[in-house]
């Protein structure tokens, strides 16, 4: 069942992740398939995609507060309402062999490869977690990635946990010993951008989650759409496999503001 | 063999669809992806004088028997939109329909001379953009002198560019404003706009949309579309483009027979994909050779015959 009317639920539960990160959870087995995404309305504030994740039976998503519609979002307490639209957008595919696969997840990426680092498990695939963080207190979900058995290459940028320095960095020095079947990313582009540099030399396959600002997520305002192939990122993407991913030329370069202005990266 | 192409004011298009505006329309490879789908013509979003972001999410919904949306005009600006708009019609091989809107009647001539600088093949003035009326107070296509005197101007600096005129269904009569807009010079009509509406959550106790108000689209508008064009293609000899709740062949061929002479295809996207201009065109095909219709011309307006 997809939502496409704001679905209310109210908020069951709120976990601290650190200081500038919370966890919402509720009390529906929210619909969705690994990589896909939710639309969050924030009553009275905005409404921005989320990761959907499944911890403990529970769904729930992540919010760093950054803006004021999250930080709006980071006062609300147990019973407040929020809208859930979706789910919506493309998946990660995971083949049904035994091979390692491997993660990189930089930033709040973990969310969005929660679910499929859980399927990975029920067939005790060994499932390697490159996960990055400006320090340790920062690091995502560590506590259940540990509980769920993922192995763990853990990289801060200030040495407080694991190899100090970039995910992207010890992913690069690490890959060819671990021989991933695929390799799953979602992080900040700019790391997205090194760690798909690494699989197309090394000619690994891999899967990224790309982000665009997004409005009606289903498909037809085209605010998300990639150049030069059109792509929407709420329906063929946000996950991209190597191939589609070499056509999408905007990819690590530049990305279109709601107005529709476009953005390079510094 | 059935034919799909139109003659539209003067202009061929492979089959009678166009891309609406304000769907899909943000970049020139948002709209070659729809061209790849089979779309005859499309129509990029709508541009005004200044850089504009819109309203904040939620913009765009389903509310269950249709979509609804208030994005709020989020343009780029003039200067920019022409040079997209030139970047599109280098890329397209069909036809690129400009579109622009603006606060008053001398602002929109404005806008509308500086798209023009790209000669596209036709320019629709978007008098009737329901989701703007806190900024820009009332839209002009509910008001006959207001239609007049934006697409006399507009007229006067087209050149070779079709004008066409969108108007709205919110409206004591939208065939004055349309007999208006002809006898104005404008070269065709676009109807309907979405109809302005408002969606309330009983559990959050507050409108859905940032903007409360928003226009609905879907299905659930067609027989408001459908009343707008047959009483128009009574009361004027221009060509309309007949929009709203065009889901599947037999939609556009109802609107045909109303007496649009092409189709506008938006909400569709949603309903049925991005490929729904070539299941359209299939149906179409298929209805026409069924029937026995040779070309989408021998069916335009017959509803009128009865």
């Amino acid at each position: 069942m997809q939502h496409d009317k704001p679905l209310i639920l109210a908020i069951q539960k709120v976990i601290t992740e650190n200081a500038r990160v919370k966890s919402f959870s509720f009390d529906y087995d929210f619909p969705g398939k690994p990589g896909q995404f939710v639309m969050v309305w924030i009553p009275g504030y905005d409404e921005k995609p989320f990761g959907i994740v499944k911890i403990d039976g529970k769904f729930l998503i992540t919010v760093a507060a950054v803006g004021d519609s999250t930080k709006a979002l980071h006062k609300m307490r147990v019973g407040d309402k929020l809208g859930f639209r979706g789910p919506y957008g493309s998946y990660f595919s995971l083949s049904k062999s035994k091979k390692p696969i491997a993660m990189v997840a930089g930033g709040y990426g973990m969310a969005s490869l929660a679910l499929l680092a859980q399927e990975a498990r029920k067939s005790r695939r060994d499932v390697h977690l490159f996960l990055g963080a400006r320090n340790k207190n920062e690091l995502l979900y560590l506590s259940w990635a540990k509980k769920i058995g993922l192995k763990l290459h853990l990289s801060t940028d200030d040495g407080s946990a694991g190899f100090k320095g970039y995910n992207t960095d010890l992913f690069a020095k690490e890959v060819d010993k671990i021989k991933p079947e695929k390799v799953y990313v979602v992080g900040p582009e700019i790391m997205e951008v090194k760690v798909a540099k690494t699989c197309y030399e090394k000619n690994i396959p891999f899967e990224v989650s790309l982000e665009r600002y997004m409005k009606c997520g289903f498909g037809i305002c085209g605010q998300c759409c990639v150049d030069p192939t059109g792509w929407r990122m709420c329906v063929e993407g946000p996950v991209l496999n190597q191939d589609q991913l070499s056509h999408v030329t905007e990819f690590g370069k530049y990305h279109r503001t709601p107005s529709g202005k476009i953005i390079h990266y510094k | 063999m059935a034919e799909l192409s139109v003659n539209l004011a003067g202009i061929k298009l492979r089959n009678p669809l166009i891309l609406a505006s304000g769907i899909m329309g943000v970049s020139t490879a948002s709209m070659k992806f729809v061209e790849k789908n089979g779309a005859g013509a499309v129509t990029m979003k709508s541009i005004g004088p200044v850089d504009r972001v819109g309203h904040k999410n939620p913009t765009v919904y389903s509310w269950g028997e249709g979509l609804h949306n208030a994005v709020g005009l989020s343009n780029p600006g003039a200067q920019e939109g022409r040079d997209h708009l030139k970047d599109m019609m280098r890329t397209l091989s069909i036809p690129v329909v400009a579109s622009c809107f603006a606060d008053t009647v001398d602002n929109i001539a404005k806008v509308a001379a500086t798209m023009l600088e790209a000669k596209p093949a036709i320019l629709e003035l978007n008098l009737s953009c329901p989701n703007t009326e806190d900024d820009f107070g009332r839209m002009f296509a509910l008001d006959v002198k207001a239609t007049e005197r934006a697409v006399t101007l507009v007229k006067k600096i087209a050149g070779k560019t079709k004008i066409f005129a969108k108007l709205s269904p919110d409206t004591a009569d939208i065939v004055d404003i349309g007999k208006a807009a002809e006898a104005a010079g404008a070269d065709g009509l676009t109807a309907i706009n979405t109809l302005s509406g408002l969606v309330i959550d009983v559990h959050l106790k507050r409108p859905v949309l940032t903007n409360k108000m928003g226009g609905l689209s879907g299905p659930a508008i067609k027989p408001v579309a459908v009343r707008a064009v047959y009483n128009l293609y009574k009361a004027v000899k221009i060509p309309i483009i007949g929009t709203g709740g065009v889901n599947t062949g037999e939609d556009a061929i109802e609107l045909i027979m109303a007496g649009a002479a092409a189709i506008g295809v938006g909400s569709a996207i949603y309903y049925r994909g991005i490929d729904v201009f070539k299941k359209i065109t299939d149906e179409m095909k298929e209805f026409m050779e069924k029937e026995g219709y040779k070309s989408v011309g021998e069916m335009r307006g017959v509803a009128h015959k009865s």
